[in-house]
């Protein structure tokens, strides 16, 4: 019995190994590195016990990332899910060129970030992009897109919900297409139009793929900073700034190694705690009403 | 409610497919309004496609549909006022029982007063008057099956009620009680019933005519007194009435049609049977060959020779609750009667069955004989 379970265990170790050397060990160090002042001019794993999360605390960039993260990442998964959604309905049924449709509507999911950002900051440049000529060209005053807050959190949100739209609308049109066709029958039957139909019969059965999305998408949303260190790199000021681009900031351009550490593992604590608190409701107020 | 006409309707799933292999072969068939109607054959027949075609779900290939002589083929389902019951049950999961049964009323603005009359009327007479409140999707399947069948009878107005075999997944106790209660309900109210199924006993007992279907195909429109009594073809005998129709071989000469060597004489004078030279097989045979077919309700068990009474041979005796279903054998040819259970299992293997002439009808090629004058 004993050689039995030790056989069997030997099947567990390489995917315990790779376990180890890629999610355990790192997580370990950060732990470790947080509790260090290990920084370019100090590289010792030495202890300092909680001075780098005291000194957390008070870094005010730290929390108005966190804040402004949960908004960015809120808003731009609510609006993909809407677009997402209408898109999925637009070619769920039979309608011509559907297969173009489908195909081209995923192409910006295919797309690098990176070489994404890199376009949309030239799309939204203040005094080259096609945005401001066009907005010139209607008679209204210019946008200095990158440069200003409230423009530049606008250019952001709208890179990132152009490129994950589509991911969106990849879960949500498989849902609709595992859908039975009953409820609609007889919600034709019945002699509801589309609107009622989409509200009383679609919605309701879509919410369990609803709930799926929006998860995954909010989980990878709250990692975004590569498109902002494209777009605005952080600015104006720090006006853009997202945590994972504060960290990138701190970890690697000023090689704070021990204070990234904390911020970083503070920030996956409350990404943690966060997402399971909305999944918990989503789940709640969406799938307890339906099957 | 309303007469509905479908005009040279028919379907094909697959475009561009030959006529021949269409799920519903073009085809004209009034239904009467305020009538009911049944829809039986085997499945794939092309049932589920007519009743689908009435209520607009699928658009006919060709042909024109007409409620009350008014063109409906391209009119929405919502448009013809269509009331229908599917195989399984199809609730709204994410609303009570209530708000099921109210919905068809609320797509047609119905004011809520009248809605709430509406729905307990129904959901009493569904004995789902105590469970209004609770989520639809808790109910078991005969109780989801219930409530489709009550949004399809809360609205009083409609064209016509279809039901698409909907008793299918319904308990047998409940099955007996439901269908007292939509017969109940469609003499109440006297729409126009559609009624598909299987089930030729579910059928018969409130249907006033049947239509029997077989490969995209009306076989025989009529009532079940008709359809029991004088089947148009073999088939039709052999779908409807349980055991099937006998069946049985017979030749013909100048002097009459003999069974087993003995004169047979049937309920009218077949015309002179063709037998092709060339008859050989099962499909060529059956192109010429001359039948009698008869009920095995009518089949008795004669005490004594006499005239259309065949000597046969027991074979196997089949309990059928009241009846018992004997099977003998005549010539080498199968034969079923019914026999009522008082009168108890002959002795011996060796019998006497009559076959009562005004009972025998001749049957060509599978095709009910015409009547030759003279």
């Amino acid at each position: 019995m004993d050689g039995m379970r030790r056989y069997k265990s030997m099947f567990l170790l390489p995917g315990l190994l790779t376990l180890f050397i890629i999610i355990i060990f790192p997580l370990l160090f950060t732990i470790r590195v947080s509790f260090s002042g290990w920084n370019v001019s100090n590289p010792h794993m030495d202890f300092i016990g909680g001075a780098n999360f005291v000194r957390m605390l008070a870094d005010h960039r730290f929390w108005a990332s966190i804040l402004r993260l949960i908004l960015l990442a809120g808003g731009t998964v609510l609006i993909e899910y809407v677009l997402g959604f209408a898109l999925a309905l637009m070619v769920w049924r039979n309608v011509r060129g559907q297969r173009v449709w489908r195909v081209l509507f995923l192409v910006p999911m295919m797309t690098t970030p990176v070489v994404m950002a890199a376009i949309w900051q030239t799309i939204f440049n203040e005094s080259l992009g096609p945005v401001n000529d066009l907005l010139g060209r209607v008679g209204l005053p210019t946008v200095q897109w990158l440069t200003s807050t409230g423009p530049a959190t606008v250019a952001l949100m709208t890179v990132e919900i152009w490129q994950w739209t589509p991911f969106m609308f990849l879960l949500l049109l498989a849902g609709l297409l595992s859908l039975s066709k009953e409820p609609f029958m007889a919600a034709a039957i019945d002699g509801a139009g589309p609107v009622r139909t989409f509200f009383k019969v679609t919605f309701p059965l879509m919410a369990p793929v609803s709930v799926t999305a929006l998860i995954i998408r909010l989980i990878e949303a709250s990692k975004m900073s590569d498109s902002v260190y494209v777009l605005t790199s952080g600015g104006p000021g720090s006006s853009t700034e997202t945590p994972g681009y504060y960290l990138y900031i701190r970890g690697l351009k000023e090689q704070q190694t021990g204070y990234a550490g904390s911020l970083s593992l503070t920030y996956l604590v409350l990404m943690i705690v966060t997402l399971t608190i909305v999944s918990r409701l989503l789940v709640r107020t969406l799938k307890t009403r339906t099957g | 409610m309303a007469q509905l006409e479908l005009l040279d309707v028919g379907h094909c799933y697959v475009p561009g497919e030959g006529e021949d292999r269409w799920a519903l072969k073009p085809l004209t068939v009034t239904f009467e309004a305020g009538k009911t109607y049944a829809l039986v054959g085997p499945s794939g027949c092309g049932k589920t496609t007519l009743l689908n075609i009435l209520s607009g779900l699928v658009s006919p290939t060709r042909g024109r549909v007409l409620f009350d002589g008014a063109d409906m083929t391209r009119r929405s389902t919502r448009e013809r006022n269509i009331a229908q019951v599917f195989q399984f049950p199809v609730i709204y999961t994410s609303m009570t029982v209530y708000q099921n049964l109210a919905f068809p009323l609320e797509c047609r603005n119905w004011d809520s007063r009248r809605i709430d009359a509406k729905v307990r009327t129904v959901a009493e007479a569904l004995g789902l008057g105590d469970r209004l409140k609770e989520p639809a999707r808790k109910l078991n399947a005969d109780d989801k099956q219930l409530i489709s069948l009550g949004r399809g009878l809360v609205r009083d107005d409609v064209a016509a009620l279809l039901m698409d075999e909907p008793l299918t997944v319904i308990d047998p106790q409940l099955k007996f009680s439901l269908r007292r209660r939509i017969r109940e309900i469609s003499e109440q109210f006297r729409p126009t019933v559609i009624y598909v199924t299987h089930d030729q006993y579910e059928a018969m007992s409130f249907v006033e005519e049947l239509l029997v279907m077989k490969d995209g195909q009306v076989m025989q429109q009529g009532t079940p007194e008709e359809l029991f009594e004088s089947p148009r073809s073999a088939y039709v005998g052999y779908f409807i009435g349980s055991p099937s129709m006998n069946f049985l071989d017979v030749t013909q000469d100048g002097s009459g049609v003999w069974l087993a060597g003995q004169r047979l004489a049937m309920s009218w004078q077949p015309p002179a049977a063709r037998v092709p030279a060339e008859a050989s097989g099962a499909g060529a045979a059956q192109a010429g060959v001359l039948q009698a077919g008869i009920r095995p309700e009518y089949v008795r068990l004669a005490s004594a020779p006499g005239p259309n009474t065949f000597p046969a041979r027991l074979q196997a005796v089949r309990d059928h609750g009241p009846l018992r279903v004997l099977h003998v054998e005549i010539g080498g040819q199968r034969l079923a009667l019914k026999l009522a259970r008082e009168a108890g299992v002959p002795h011996g293997d060796t019998l006497l069955v009559e076959l009562p002439r005004a009972k025998v009808l001749p049957y060509v090629g599978g095709q009910l004989a015409t009547v030759v004058a003279g």
